[in-house]
């Protein structure tokens, strides 16, 4: 294993993300300037989670409910940080509007709040696939690989590049679903997006087990996937509407 | 959020284009650079320190003025680390105040003949001698045989043009802003040698003169940039000049040929045409200092070479205050301007009611179009009104960044952050008190603080959660 597997693992865990930045986000400086200020924010928050358990580690081996507090403490603070950042959101989405009717531009539309969105939830993403995978990956360039006791079929890099690009795309897409929820007042969203999200955090809880990771794992990615066509439903849906109504007009 | 009011939006969105495709354009103008010179003295630091880790005999912690009192040995107690970095500190920014106040003195007196001269042999100085020493160390590490007149041919050559584009206006812009960033990755990749506690007392000690320098009644940078601006008058020094960039290339690359030679048809002194430019667009921002900075750096390299006499380390502690000036006085005042500037586009053709906002803009506008035809008047404007960010600001975000990647690459990413949002910061308070402010303050003390809190809190939590493959 050297420098291929690295940039292998680099690519499992973040090419989507670098596709959708060079695609989407990079032809645009405010999408940029969201995305840096997102990750900024989950930065933040992460600190914050473990600030507050710093004190309890390092748990003793063979425990597993304090993993599980650890999850779910950590799960509901992040979805309260979601909230302040749509408050946040909301906050520039009128400047926004202000500045534009000022140099009599068009206001935002519903395509770019929606790339806002996804920009947000991509700075969540990557922040999550940097700090958890990404900065542990620079063994992996090297000449050896690493394997945990408790999964012992696959290396731990390719573990967590999967469980990071699981998570990758659950952050960028429900932060769509969420915002979209927020915006439009509807319940439905607004709770899918936490219960996806501790669902496939608790999924990962599988991986304590010896061989976990090998059920796991599949698990994360399918929960990936069922965000990626919640979301897509739910975006098609606004857009069709919006559509409609702009017929009618 | 009212649906009534997004749908007329969207029919002329589809021709017009939103204001998401150019808000933001100039900020990341500045961001971009930063991030790249980051970047690279990132990769350049992993690059070189892995296999001399252990030993490294070659390299020990450079003597230069930064640790002219107390060079720090791993063997040390805390506490006499910690009163040896602080009297290194002390020992450097006094050092660095006294060659500001020289650099002061001398442009009061007008040497500004000599102070031009004395910027372009150290960016040749760093260039060629401290960029050389590092090219050696990667061909070295990376075994890449080369013989040593064509090294010496590319290199001579290499710095030569990097000493005509600082200073001659007929060079691209691109290759001008290739230039800076390179001279800054190799000032902070030689920076970011000295001893650990040295480089962040160092660090805190650089960002509080940095404030007091640019903000304080008589602070000596403060002084040079109302003297420049009350004799119309620049400053040769280094700063990077956002305004024709990589980013909006289509746009700026064209205009930047024009606005060249415009500004060199300006009333200035017709001798001085190619550093009027800079002039010109960092009417005043200190712009020799980073120069300065450079140029002590590889000051202080040779020196070491040598026997650090005491007066090499004087004149490295110049330069290295002279980079510091001209962090303080890298964040131009045109932020506001730039900002505003759509606004000037709309009205212009409108010439309806200018808003309260713009008011400032416009005198801006007029002071410049005054002395220039009308139909020049707007790229003027255009000219003038790039963020410029000294030379040593790119260094020492660089040395941050730099210092945190010897510990992990979760510390970078923290820093890299930290920094770029204390930019982000600073950039709004430009646009909001319209002088030449500080930039290392607000994202040092930001990269600082978020180094420590990753280093002590972080790390253990999410290296303990993502060994067990618990993630959320």
């Amino acid at each position: 294993m050297t420098v291929a597997a690295g940039v292998g693992y680099a690519l499992i865990a973040l090419g989507p993300a670098f596709s959708l930045f060079t695609g989407v986000i990079a032809k645009k400086p405010f999408l940029v300037l969201t995305l840096l200020s997102s990750t900024l924010f989950w930065l933040i928050s992460l600190i914050v989670i473990s600030g507050i358990w710093r004190g309890f580690l390092p748990v003793k081996s063979g425990a597993w409910w304090p993993y599980v507090l650890l999850i779910l403490t950590s799960v509901m603070f992040q979805e309260g940080i979601r909230l302040v950042f749509w408050r946040l959101y909301k906050k520039v989405e009128e400047m926004l509007d202000a500045f534009a009717d000022r140099i009599s531009k068009p206001r935002l539309s519903l395509t770019d709040k929606m790339l806002i969105s996804l920009t947000g939830g991509l700075g969540h993403g990557l922040a999550h696939a940097v700090f958890f995978c990404l900065s542990l990956l620079t063994p992996a360039f090297g000449r050896a690989t690493f394997y945990v006791e408790r999964c012992s079929r696959m290396p731990f890099f390719l573990v967590s590049a999967i469980i990071s690009l699981g998570f990758l795309l659950i952050h960028t897409f429900s932060m769509i679903i969420a915002f979209n929820g927020y915006g439009e007042r509807k319940k439905s969203d607004q709770i899918f997006v936490p219960v996806v999200h501790l669902i496939a955090a608790v999924m990962t809880l599988i991986n304590l087990a010896p061989g976990g990771c090998l059920i796991g794992t599949p698990l994360l990615c399918v929960m990936a996937a069922v965000t990626l066509q919640y979301s897509w439903r739910m975006v098609e849906q606004r857009l069709t509407e919006q559509q409609h109504r702009q017929f009618n007009s | 959020m009212d649906p009534a009011a997004d749908s007329p939006a969207p029919a002329a969105t589809s021709t017009a284009s939103t204001i998401l495709d150019t808000l933001g354009e100039e900020v990341l103008a500045v961001m971009s650079p930063v991030s790249i010179c980051m970047a690279l003295v990132v990769l350049l630091i992993s690059i070189l320190s892995p296999p001399s880790s252990p030993a490294s005999p070659s390299a020990p912690p450079p003597v230069t003025a930064a640790t002219l009192v107390y060079l720090e040995s791993p063997s040390d107690s805390p506490g006499q680390k910690l009163v040896g970095a602080l009297l290194d500190a002390a020992v450097f920014v006094a050092l660095v105040a006294v060659v500001t106040f020289v650099l002061v003195a001398l442009y009061y007196y007008r040497c500004t003949g000599f102070l031009k001269n004395y910027m372009r042999f150290s960016a040749f100085f760093v260039l060629f001698s401290m960029g050389g020493a590092i090219a050696i160390t990667i061909l070295r590490r990376l075994d890449v045989p080369l013989d040593a007149p064509t090294a010496l041919l590319l290199l001579f050559n290499a710095s030569a043009v990097g000493v005509l584009s600082v200073f001659a206006s007929a060079v691209p812009i691109l290759v001008r802003q290739g230039y800076m960033v390179t001279l800054a990755v190799i000032v902070a990749a030689w920076l970011s040698r000295l001893p650990e506690w040295t480089t962040w007392i160092m660090l805190v000690a650089l960002a509080v003169y940095d404030l007091v320098a640019v903000l304080a009644p008589r602070g000596p940078l403060r002084m040079l940039v109302e003297l420049a601006s009350s004799r119309d008058d620049e400053l040769p020094a280094l700063i990077y000049e956002s305004r024709p960039t990589v980013g909006p290339a289509e746009r700026s690359s064209s205009y930047a040929p024009a606005m060249w030679s415009e500004e060199m048809q300006l009333p200035a002194d017709s001798a001085r045409s190619g550093v009027n430019q800079y002039e010109r667009a960092g009417q005043q921002d200190n712009l020799g200092s980073a120069m300065v900075e450079m140029r002590d750096l590889g000051g202080s390299r040779s020196r070491v070479h040598q026997t650090t006499s005491s007066s090499g380390s004087m004149l490295q502690m110049g330069n290295l205050e002279a980079g510091q000036i001209s962090n303080q006085g890298g964040s131009a005042q045109h932020a506001v301007i730039q900002i505003e500037q759509p606004e000037e586009e709309e009205r212009a053709p409108l010439v309806s009611a200018a808003s309260a906002n713009s008011a400032v803009a416009n005198e801006e506008h007029r002071q410049i179009s005054s002395s220039d035809p009308p139909d020049e008047d707007f790229e003027m404007f255009e000219s003038s009104k790039g963020i410029k960010l000294g030379l040593g600001d790119f260094v020492f975000y660089s040395v941050l960044v730099g210092r945190a990647a010897m510990y992990d690459l979760m510390t970078v990413y923290a820093c890299y952050l930290a920094i770029i949002a204390g930019l982000g910061c600073t950039l709004i308070l430009l646009s909001i008190c319209r002088h030449a402010l500080p930039a290392l303050p607000i994202s040092i003390m930001l990269g600082v603080v978020f180094y420590f809190l990753t280093r002590l809190l972080m790390e253990p939590f999410v290296v303990g959660a993502s060994t067990n493959l618990v993630m959320f």
